[in-house]
């Protein structure tokens, strides 16, 4: 893969997070509960250590650009986030590495499940054009792509959980229960972790079949195909080694450019089943109007997409030789 | 590997199928008849086509667009649309007729058999794989050869249509037009097959590259032995290149025969019409002969002589009933009412062109109908 | 089997998408499909509660008016049963169809307004500004959009103070929603109808007005924005889809109006107290249900007229 590529990939990223790093130091001094107002005392509630400490870190006594806007940047650079209103003043950045890890598990096994099952849908739909299969699994895809994440997981959860009762209700873990061993801990969080994971999964799975299904059936209009069919090729090889290798491409990138979506489902979902991660305490947040911590959240997500896409762009590149160059 | 090593002038390496008959001709194609099925319509793309290959021989397949040629190079593999059907008729490859065949059955016989050289390699080929391996690709699948002998076979392939060895780990988008059409002759050739059909094989190339592609072809059939169906609405290509042609016209046979014999002499007055309206650099100049009119609606073939709205030998005759095929003592087939069955071959049934026509089809008020049939007149 | 396209004697003919191919026509053509058919039926079914629920449910009951038991289940007097306050489940949900479609009606406007504005201007002017807008569209298509819509809606709703002003019949607290999703969520329509207008740029006509001396607004007004229309509406409708799914994730994190409640809202209510957990499954089934019909009926739609309008997917199926 030619250097330039990857150069040329590399510098788009850092561009972008460079704004969004900008975007936030904007907001944060549009925000009522910016440092300025602080110093004022205008918004109530706040512990004096914490005035005290944003009133250095931030360096308000200095000019706007580029003192404030370089001491935002270095302090950031270093991890340094701020300190969250609420929460005795606890720094933004424990309180988002203490959340970030039940969001990952959440989410990074949900896009998994949802990338394999929905690709392999897709591509069956897309192949056998026509079937009960594709017709059903079509019609099914595009009620699940109208419905809010969120009202998904209400739903399973009043089904399974109130309605069966076959798992909890909210939370990662049980309250107050000290387990046994490390098994039990991974059992009761298996448990927990069920239908929110149903939830995410089947939301997504809806759009990466459809996107899979239009580019196969686009993929086999191709004259190569008619290459391999009359090279004599079995279907199966066909699919395998020029149907689909072509056809993911363009699910590839739809599949990153998809991800700045899935957050609002992603933070919905969370708040629906308690799961102790980045939604829910996104949401908390909001109702307490505790701005250091959405900004954190703000800055970690971007930049969670930005590398996404990074990685996309990277694995694009390495299957389609074409734009290598 | 016996066979890896390639073959030795002449004679194919892989044993024959088991069903072959070694004394039948290569190719016999009789009567074939392909429909295709529209909701409301069903067009007759080939009607009763046909024709004989034989060993080592060239033949190309001449007509306009939409005469039905690519369709009945892809039928007799069975290339076909969902809505397509072999009506009737056999397709003997040694004997073995592929028509009946069950589709699974079939497979055995596409491009170990019988390949195909697609127009437009331009995406004919997949573009995110490798040349080399796409053409050691039926090497590996079709004929279970080890990886790195079919690799190693695939190079050879490439320097024997003249690409250089090193070419080889390319992609297809890296690679120049002519290039590409010669990797696609090179993959139509990795399995030995008894015939290549080349489908337009030099229309999307430019001139020059048109004549190394061709020179490619003859160098091929002269040290392997090669069989081949060339087929192009480019006479000049089959001058070049073909033994026999085959004119086709909406879907029927026109005229068959040895090339030399054909073009020097046609018979049909449609293969007159297409030799007389291609240019010709050397001779005099002339006003272009224009065949005014277009093909007929093949979802309602005409059950008289296809061609009779544009021909200006038509007569009543030609309007009314089919003519038949006839074989005329000098070997070549025809299917004019001028030559009817037990002529001579030299005097047609009747000379004069016809009235100018009135009505010549969808194009009517065309002006060329007046001088139509009119030898070439000098425009000095 | 998979195989060259058929040969047949005719080519199908080629129909451009004409400019103002007529409203009517266009409609015709919806009732012929059955994706068409079904979106234009529930769409005109929830049209007709948006534009007067009182016909059908009565006045939006308030904590003041309400009659039923607390989180009462479905019986005759309450079809849908009744809220944690005892309001009626059923008016509460007709009566937040209007909010709910009337938000996203605005906020695709906005989007939309915005996104084709600057998809013609930049594929037109094309240049340093176009590729300055198209990294700024890429950056918002690449940024959680909806984390920046909860600030900027947390942020401008505590400068605007809570009041009880309404403009068009909308508390100020939902047309931020409305200003918000339209600010975020331009880049996607600005995209497709910039590539349409540059295909469209090196069309002949184009030419001749530039050389006629027409001026770059004249040309974007009178020439560029007819042809450019059929993919606007298209990309309306689906985005109008897009506009109540986001108004309706925004409203359940808690930015909605309980005295302006839409579906979204009544579900952020249903959570809270803990209805699905409970068992209380009328709460917010009902809203559920109506997003859920509302966006498939646009998404149906919006595919009909994608299929109709599009030249391009003409012949395909």
């Amino acid at each position: 893969m030619g250097i330039r590529f990857l150069t040329r990939r590399l510098g788009g990223a850092v561009l972008t997070i460079v704004m969004i790093v900008l975007l936030n130091f904007v907001l944060f001094r549009m925000m009522p509960g910016s440092p300025e107002r602080i110093l004022l005392g205008r918004v109530p509630g706040v512990p004096p250590a914490v005035v005290e400490a944003t009133k250095i870190r931030w360096g308000l006594d200095k000019p706007l650009f580029p003192d404030q806007f370089v001491a935002y940047l270095a302090a950031t650079a270093k991890g340094d986030l701020g300190f969250s209103y609420g929460e005795r003043g606890r720094p933004v950045a424990d309180v988002l590495l203490q959340k970030l890890g039940p969001t990952l598990l959440l989410f990074g096994l949900g896009e998994l499940i949802a990338i394999v099952i929905g690709l392999a849908l897709g591509a069956y739909s897309g192949w056998r054009r026509g079937g009960i299969v594709d017709h059903v699994g079509n019609a099914v895809s595009l009620v699940l792509y109208a419905t809010p994440y969120f009202l998904l997981g209400m739903g399973l959860l009043l089904l399974f959980a109130t309605g069966l009762g076959w798992f909890p209700t909210f939370g990662m873990t049980e309250l107050g229960v000290t387990h046994a061993s490390f098994i039990d801990l991974l059992i009761d969080i298996g448990r927990h972790l069920f239908l929110p994971l149903a939830t995410v999964s089947l939301g997504l799975v809806g759009q990466y079949a459809i996107l899979m299904r239009s580019s196969v059936i686009e993929t086999m209009t191709e004259d190569y195909i008619t290459t391999a069919n009359a090279k004599g090729l079995t279907d199966g090889r066909i699919l395998r080694a020029h149907a689909l290798p072509n056809a993911l491409l363009p699910t590839v990138s739809l599949v990153a450019i998809n991800l700045g979506y899935v957050v609002a489902g992603a933070i919905t979902v969370e708040v629906v089943f308690n799961w102790p991660g980045l939604g829910t305490l996104t949401v908390e947040a909001l109702e307490a109007r505790d701005y250091p911590v959405l900004q954190g959240v703000f800055l970690l997500l971007s930049i969670t997409i930005v590398v996404a896409n990074l990685i996309a762009d990277l694995v694009y590149g390495m299957l389609d030789p074409r734009v290598r160059t | 590997m016996s066979g890896a090593a390639g073959r030795v002038a002449g004679r194919r390496q892989w044993p024959l199928p088991r069903d072959a008959d070694p004394d039948a001709p290569l190719l016999e194609v009789e009567h074939l008849t392909t429909h295709f099925r529209l909701p409301n319509a069903t067009v007759h793309a080939v009607d009763d086509v046909s024709f004989r290959l034989n060993d080592g021989e060239a033949l190309g397949i001449a007509g306009e667009s939409g005469c039905g040629k690519t369709t009945t190079a892809l039928s007799l593999v069975r290339i076909l649309p969902s809505n397509a059907r072999i009506v009737s008729g056999t397709v003997k490859l040694f004997g073995i007729d592929l028509v009946q065949k069950s589709p699974a059955a079939l497979r055995r016989y596409r491009w170990r058999e019988i390949a195909i050289v697609f127009q437009g390699a331009m995406n004919a080929l997949n573009p995110v794989r490798r040349i080399r391996d796409q053409i050691a690709e039926p090497l590996e699948e079709r004929l279970q050869v080890p990886r790195r002998d079919a690799r190693k076979r695939a190079d050879e392939l490439l320097e024997l249509v003249g690409i250089p060895r090193g070419r080889g780990s390319a992609y297809p988008h890296e690679l120049s037009g002519g290039m590409r059409q010669r990797s696609m002759i090179a993959m139509a050739l990795a399995c030995d097959p008894a015939v290549i059909v080349g489908d337009e094989p030099t229309t999307a190339l430019d001139v020059m590259v048109q004549a190394q592609i061709l020179e490619l072809f003859e160098r091929l059939r002269h040290e392997l032995g090669l069989s081949l169906i060339l087929i192009t609405h480019d006479l000049s290509v089959i001058a070049e290149t073909c033994d026999r042609v085959l004119v086709m016209y909406a879907g029927k046979v026109a005229e068959e025969g040895a090339v030399s014999t054909v073009f020097r002499n046609p018979r049909h007055p449609y293969t007159g019409k297409l030799l007389g309206a291609f240019p010709n650099i050397r001779a005099d100049r002339r006003t272009l002969d224009v065949i005014p009119g277009s093909p007929p609606d093949l979802r309602e073939p005409p059950k008289a002589c296809p061609f009779a709205p544009r021909c200006p030998m038509a007569r009543d005759l030609c309007r009314e009933v089919m003519p038949p095929e006839v074989t005329l003592p000098d070997g070549v087939r025809v299917a004019c009412h001028l030559w009817p069955a037990g002529s001579d071959g030299v005097t047609p049934a009747w000379t004069t062109p016809s009235k100018p026509q009135l009505e010549i089809g969808a194009d009517a008020g065309v002006a060329a109908g007046a001088d139509a049939g009119a030898p070439a007149r000098d425009v000095a | 089997m998979i195989a060259p396209p058929l040969p047949i004697a005719e080519e199908v003919p080629f129909q451009a998408a004409r400019p103002g191919a007529g409203a009517a026509h266009v409609f015709r053509q919806l009732l012929r499909r059955p994706n068409g058919l079904v979106g234009l039926a529930i769409l005109a079914v929830f049209t007709v509660l948006a534009i007067a629920p009182e016909l059908f449910v009565g006045p939006l009951e308030t904590a003041v008016t309400a009659t039923g038991p607390r989180l009462g289940p479905p019986s005759a007097e309450f079809p849908f049963g009744t809220d944690e306050v005892g309001r009626s489940v059923l008016n509460l949900t007709v009566h937040a169809t209007r909010i709910s479609m009337v938000i996203g009606l605005l906020a695709t406007i906005i989007t939309v307004g915005v996104g084709a504005v600057l998809g013609i201007l930049s594929g037109y002017v094309g240049g340093r500004f176009d590729s300055t807008m198209m990294r700024i569209a890429d950056f918002f298509l690449v940024m959680p959009t909806f984390v920046l819509a909860i600030i900027l809606t947390a942020i401008i709703r505590d400068v605007l103070g809570t009041g009880s002003k309404e403009i068009l019949g909308m508390r100020l607290s939902l047309l931020v929603i409305v200003v918000v999703i339209g600010l975020t969520s331009w880049s996607s329509t600005a995209r497709i109808i910039r590539s349409q207008v540059l295909s469209l740029r090196e069309r002949a006509f184009v030419d001749r007005a530039r050389v006629v001396g027409a001026s770059a607004g004249y040309i974007m007004r009178r020439h560029l924005l007819p042809n450019v229309m059929n993919l606007i509406v298209a990309n309306a409708v689906l985005t109008f889809a897009g506009a109540v799914l986001t108004e309706t994730t925004l409203s359940f994190v808690g930015l909605g109006d309980p005295f302006q409640p839409s579906w979204g809202q009544l579900l952020d209510a249903a959570r809270s107290v803990g209805a699905p957990g409970l068992g209380k499954w009328w709460y917010f089934v009902p809203a559920g249900t109506a997003v859920v019909l509302v966006v498939f009926a646009f998404t149906l739609l919006g595919n009909a007229l994608d299929e109709i309008l599009n030249p391009r997917r003409r012949g395909r199926s």
